[in-house]
């Protein structure tokens, strides 16, 4: 199936020089620490919680409704630190989902309504089903599927992965469509 | 996307039979067709573990049962169980009285907060390994019975070797089965040693006592009845499961057990042997030396709009081509001859013209300038839309049966511009071969 238009109000939505489309009805805390490196979409309502650390988030990646990026923290005899979260290229992530990673690599799908925990390491090419929960410290090895509580391996995933993921977002992107008549 | 979305609605129809989607298949540039998972023949490349990411050679992977060495899955909930370190106060043997803290570990599990306390492990005074192993209570007769077949199979290699004895190399994959090649090696320059006389030394041969049947079953404590389950307190099917050796039924007798490893593979064709697929050595690595999957030379068909499907009414649908390849590329639809699939639910009217699809660029994306509308005469009629490397076109469908999934199936036709013989002669002009491939595709249910 080939993907259809979505529209968006295009007030709603602000598109920076480099195509980044960040909505007005997002939280980005300490905006300062938040890199986004072009083409990436973040939508309404998700969190981004720059103010604990910094975030980067590579091209093409799309961050749906309600998701939420917070960088993870490590328990130190003397109180805790947040570490930086960086997200790679081509990641789509669904909405409701909840990322505490300490990497997330390029051409990764995380599904809807999961909680990665911190930590976690999700390598290049991965993919994390619906409603999973990623327990702490979770490595996810390429070309494999994790779903389930804990999440565990689940399938592998195809060769051309990086090419599946590579259409998916940029045609998301060139699918996200500002919609001017209405209002 | 294999993940995100439905790439079951248009499949294609492999060398073999096997119906899959053009993600899961495989291109043999040599034979020059489509191979499915099981027409390939799998080749594990190397062992790693999913935690650690290390790879193991596969010698070591067998003697140590395909776990990983230092990795453990919770025996509760199959997470992987990671080291935690605390301090405990030790007593001085020479000082009593005068207590010294020492820094211990032990293993924990981040999600059901499993320790190996529950069970008394004793806390490791090293951060990595020493954890003792629980011992098969069949141990022994295992390794007795596996000591007889290995003896039977060299028996049995050393006869064939006498009785063919120019063939004997190519027996080598069997008696690999049993981990045996070094020790048939070792045995063969023995036997170059006595210059070709046959050996007796099999009649020493390990005895092994049959299993016997027993009359009397081990009889139920007599509480079994009246003494309340705790059902927390038993394991569950998974648990027992993963424990195949051991089956623990109650939650106490739950231990570590070693994390299974992964492994990379790579695809050969099983007609001409060349390589279809081979990852990279790195497991976290997601490159490939040899990749040649489907979705990188065959053009790829895809949905783009479902029209109200109603029976026995002819309707519109838009389908999208995608060229894969770096060549200008004419696409034939041709009606399937015979369908032995059982597949078609639908007529189907295909375009009669050719389809030409522009070759894949990939700075058409940082290019927006280019218009090449100008370049084909598109049948207006036919190809509604056309976009660098990608074109919809209509096809007519008439829905023939109601209650089922609306089904249609053609054959693509299309010129490929074969580089492999061109490559081998050193010609200067590829070869054009035209390739054609059976396409499935499901439309749904009917809507109205």
């Amino acid at each position: 199936m080939e993907l259809h238009d979505i529209y968006y109000n295009k007030p709603e939505y602000i598109e920076t020089a480099s195509g980044n489309k960040v909505s007005r009805q997002s939280v980005l805390c300490g905006s300062q620490n938040i890199v986004l490196n072009g083409k990436t979409i973040i939508m309404s309502d998700s969190i981004i919680r720059g103010d604990l650390a910094n975030v980067r988030i590579g091209r093409h990646c799309v961050v749906s409704q309600k998701a939420v990026i917070r960088p993870p923290f490590k328990k130190f005899s003397k109180g805790v630190a947040f570490f930086p979260i960086h997200i790679g290229d081509h990641v789509l992530i669904e909405e409701d989902s909840i990322i505490n990673a300490a990497q997330v690599g390029s051409y990764v799908h995380i599904g809807k309504n999961c909680i990665i925990g911190r930590r976690c390491i999700l390598k290049d090419c991965c993919a994390i089903g619906d409603n999973t929960v990623l327990p702490p410290e979770t490595v996810v090895p390429p070309f494999t599927m994790f779903s389930g509580s804990p999440g565990r391996f689940d399938s592998e995933l195809p060769e051309c992965t990086q090419d599946l993921m590579i259409d998916i977002t940029r045609s998301y992107y060139q699918h996200f469509k500002a919609n001017e008549t209405r209002k | 996307m294999a993940t995100y979305m439905d790439v079951n609605r248009v499949q294609y129809v492999a060398f073999s039979g096997t119906v899959a989607p053009l993600s899961k298949l495989y291109f043999c540039r040599h034979c020059l067709k489509l191979r499915s998972r099981d027409c390939v023949s799998q080749e594990v490349d190397s062992y790693y573990c999913s935690n650690c990411l290390e790879n193991m050679p596969s010698p070591d992977a067998k003697l140590k049962k395909n776990r990983c060495a230092n990795c453990f899955d919770c025996p509760s909930c199959g997470h992987s169980l990671s080291t935690r370190a605390t301090s405990v106060a030790f007593q001085d043997p020479d000082n009593p009285g005068k207590s010294t803290p020492k820094k211990v570990y032990y293993l924990a599990c981040g999600f059901c907060r499993w320790t190996s306390r529950d069970v008394g492990l004793k806390d490791q005074l090293i951060a990595s390994g020493g954890w003792q192993e629980q011992e098969n209570p069949n141990e022994k007769r295992i390794s007795e019975l596996l000591d007889y077949y290995k003896h039977l199979a060299q028996k049995d290699q050393t006869e064939r070797e006498k009785k063919k004895y120019s063939r004997r190399r190519s027996y080598l994959h069997l008696s690999e089965k049993f981990g045996l090649t070094s020790h048939a090696i070792k045995k063969r320059s023995a036997l170059m040693g006595i210059g070709g006389i046959s050996i007796k030394d099999d009649d020493l041969s390990v005895d092994i006592e049959p299993s016997l049947a027993i009359d009397k079953v081990e009889e139920l404590p007599d509480d079994v009845f009246t003494k309340p389950i705790v059902l927390t307190d038993v394991t569950t099917i998974r648990q027992r499961h993963a424990n195949p050796d051991f089956q623990p039924t109650h939650i106490s007798q739950l231990y570590p057990r070693h994390k299974t490893m992964l492994i990379k593979r790579s695809q050969r064709c099983k007609e001409c042997e060349h390589n279809l697929s081979k990852p990279e050595f790195n497991p976290s690595s997601i490159k490939f030396r040899i990749q040649l999957v489907a979705l990188h030379h065959v053009p790829e068909f895809r949905i783009m709009s479902l029209p109200n499907l109603q029976i026995n009414k002819e309707v519109q649908l838009i389908l999208t081509l995608f060229n894969p390849l770096d060549t200008l590329t004419h696409v034939a639809l041709l009606p399937s001859p015979t369908d032995e699939l059982k597949w078609d639910t639908a007529k189907v009217v295909l375009p009669t013209c050719e389809l030409v699809l522009s070759p894949r660029d990939d700075t058409a994306e940082f290019d927006d300038t280019v218009d090449q509308q100008q370049n084909f005469k598109d049948d207006p009629s036919v190809v509604v839309s056309r976009k660098s490397n990608k074109i919809g076109f209509i096809v007519k469908v008439t829905p023939m049966i109601a209650d089922d999934d609306v089904r249609i199936s053609f054959i693509m036709k299309y010129d490929y511009k074969n580089m492999t013989p061109a490559l081998q002669t050193e010609k200067k002009q590829p070869e054009i071969t035209w390739l054609q491939f059976p396409v499935l595709v499901n439309l749904g249910k009917i809507t109205g």
